[in-house]
């Protein structure tokens, strides 16, 4: 029996050589090829420092990525990108435009995943951003009709899966961040994810964040996937209550912490929140991770948080005699 | 015939090198390089642009695009007493962020807060200028209330504070005020505790024009109190909120509405010619000289080239609606 595995959510942050390319591939000062050598560098740092400090589910941290629906809209037929939007502060973004049928060119994430695999024996998470959070955070200039778009996202999602299924992911992860937008669609959400995972063999989690949990619970174990993946550090600990009271039939996936703060959170503060999740839930059910991507932290932040969390899960294994068997 | 204008917000920046310059200065001023006051003549030159823009569209009342507001709820909070500025929290379902006002005692007036921002914006613009406030409903509904525990309690509070505050703004000038409650679409039930703190803020307005706006939805259930309630105007998201559509087809409106047809969240472009069509079909239900067309909300969710459009679409709607009528 594994216990208590360790992993990631997605992304990590970019070392300052990436942002420094990026910019300059940005004004055409860069080849595509020069500023894909730097991403492949930082991919493979990223994944030996996991190996490193002994994660037992690695992520190839998204260093190709600039925004996680742009992303994948740059790669789907049928889609424009717009120009910049504000998310907050002095962050903006943009955001893709569907303007015809929405069509997949090819494999979108397979590639940087094989060359993630390629680096590890430990098996590394596929990565689909979900086609509730591609249609709501796209403009619709075709489709008219939020259900119609999502759809249209969720077949083609699929495909995407069954590609990294068939390049060896034995896990594929759905992310849907505006899982929680509005209330009246989570049965959309439901259906379009449900289009996603069908069939599949690979292991499947669901990770969304800064959600209203309390409105979407009765939802958590209606999703079609084997495992849910929340910010437990920054907003969910009261809602262990209610998984005491209400049990989820699925892993968990638990973020013990923050992705938005500077502080190192101590080992003994990991301790403690995996402690807590362990009055609930069984260790084989219970993987430990960060909030949410890490990719907001500087590469300093994000790695002291890594080992500390890695560090506080080996304590707690060894104090309760569990072991991590083959992850 | 119909007349023109916006919701409020603006996007800050654009495509153009040029139209990048708050964000540059916003990132010096971050690293040290600038200082506030440096940011501030930046920001002005962003807010003469917007009001340029919407200016050369032939836009009848305008706003300065809040375009030094963090976000519409910390921007006033934070002038008010007892009030701490908190973490980000997601806005509504728009994937943008505001900063959680908490509320920590006794909230009240205590400086003008936008009294400034709007007389630069009116010196700088042909059209008359909004004064925008965000409601006493919604900044008690999104704030952390530490101390009223009662969401009424808070709200009434925060009607008397924002009663100060257009006192001051019409001192200063101010002919049009601004009410915007969008938490209305989502808690319809609150309309009580809402127009409760518009009778506090309509006692203090004197001769100015009082507006009160929903959107990000619809307020079907509430159309008809609406309409009683005690505001000048009404705005209506007609968009995210298509569902009151039926309600002014069935009730009409004795009180002049602001017709939010616009889609304010979509790149999307209206045809002008369609859109006068459908404002037409109220020729019988509502006086068409008194009606106002907007956009369904705040521009600042679509990239700025295209808010200009947008722009462009709703007065050549209001042309052809004049011209058809
Ligand atoms: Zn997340």
């Amino acid at each position: 029996m594994s216990a208590l595995l360790t992993t990631s959510v997605g992304s990590f942050p970019k070392p300052e050589y990436l942002l420094r390319a990026r910019t300059k591939a940005s004004k055409g000062e860069l080849s595509e090829e020069g500023l894909r050598a730097l991403e492949e560098k930082s991919t493979a740092e990223w994944i030996q420092f996991q190996e490193q400090i002994g994660i037992d589910i690695p992520v190839d941290g998204e260093q190709y990525r600039g925004d996680m629906a742009t992303y994948f809209a740059e790669n789907i037929d049928g889609t424009e990108i717009s120009g910049l939007v504000r998310s907050y502060g002095n962050r903006y973004y943009k955001k893709p435009i569907i303007v015809d049928e929405l069509r997949r060119k090819g494999p979108i994430s397979v590639d940087w995943f094989r060359f993630a695999q390629a680096r590890t024996r430990k098996p590394v998470k596929g990565m689909i951003t979900g086609p509730y959070t591609m249609m709501d955070w796209s403009f619709d200039e075709f489709y008219g009709s939020r259900e119609t778009a999502c759809l249209a996202f969720a077949k083609l999602l699929h495909q995407e899966a069954r590609d990294l299924e068939s390049a060896g992911a034995k896990i594929v992860q759905v992310d849907e961040p505006a899982l929680s937008t509005r209330f009246d669609e989570l049965p959309l959400l439901v259906k379009a994810v449900g289009v996603v995972t069908k069939g599949l063999r690979a292991k499947t989690i669901l990770h969304t964040c800064y959600g209203n949990y309390n409105e979407i619970f009765a939802y958590f174990n209606k999703l079609p996937v084997d495992q849910i993946d929340l910010e437990m550090s920054n907003s969910g600990l009261d809602l262990l209550e209610r998984f005491r009271r209400e049990p989820l039939r699925k892993e968990i996936a638990f973020g013990v912490v923050d992705v938005h703060s500077h502080v190192i959170e101590p080992e003994s503060l990991i301790r403690e929140r995996i402690e807590k999740a362990l009055t609930i839930f069984d260790p084989d059910k219970l993987y430990i991770d960060p909030d949410c991507g890490l990719k907001t932290r500087s590469v300093e932040e994000a790695q002291a948080k890594l080992r500390n969390m890695v560090a506080a899960t080996r304590a707690v294994r060894e104090s309760h005699h569990l072991t991590v068997g083959k992850g | 015939m119909v007349g023109t204008t916006v919701v409020g917000s603006y996007p800050r920046i654009g495509e153009r090198p040029e139209e990048q310059s708050l964000r540059r200065a916003i990132a010096r001023l971050d690293k040290g390089e600038i200082d506030a006051a440096q940011l501030r003549t930046v920001e002005r030159e962003v807010v003469k642009a917007v009001l340029r823009e919407q200016n050369e569209a032939g836009i009848d009342a305008v706003t300065d695009g809040q375009i030094s507001w963090y976000d519409s709820q910390s921007h006033i909070a934070r002038k008010l007493t007892s009030i701490e500025i908190g973490g980000l929290v997601r806005y509504f379902d728009t994937n943008t962020y505001y900063r959680q006002p908490i509320v920590r005692g006794a909230v009240a007036w205590k400086e003008p807060i936008l009294g400034d921002e709007w007389k630069f914006a009116q010196a700088n613009s042909k059209a008359p200028v909004k004064a925008i406030l965000t409601g006493p409903l919604t900044l008690a509904s999104l704030a952390d209330d530490k101390h009223y525990r009662s969401k009424k309690a808070l709200a009434l509070d925060l009607a008397t504070a924002l009663g100060e505050e257009v006192s001051s703004l019409v001192r200063g000038g101010a002919a049009q005020i601004q009410l915007d409650e969008p938490i209305l679409t989502r808690h319809p039930e609150d309309l009580a505790i809402a127009i409760e703190g518009l009778e506090r803020i309509r006692s203090r307005k004197g001769s100015a024009r009082l507006a009160f706006f929903t959107y990000f939805g619809d307020v079907t259930p509430i159309y008809e109190d609406l309409l009683e309630s005690p505001a000048d105007t009404i705005g209506l998201d007609l968009v995210q909120g298509a569902a009151t559509w039926d309600a002014i087809a069935k009730y009409g409106s004795e009180k002049p509405l602001v017709l939010g047809l616009i889609d304010a969240r979509n790149t999307k472009k209206e045809v002008p010619g369609e859109v006068a069509k459908k404002v037409l079909e109220l020729r019988d239900l509502v006086d068409l000289k008194t009606t106002d067309l907007s956009p369904s909300n705040g521009l600042e969710f679509l990239p700025r080239e295209r808010a200009r459009e947008k722009l462009g679409i709703l007065s050549a709607a209001a042309r052809q609606v004049g011209v058809a009528a």
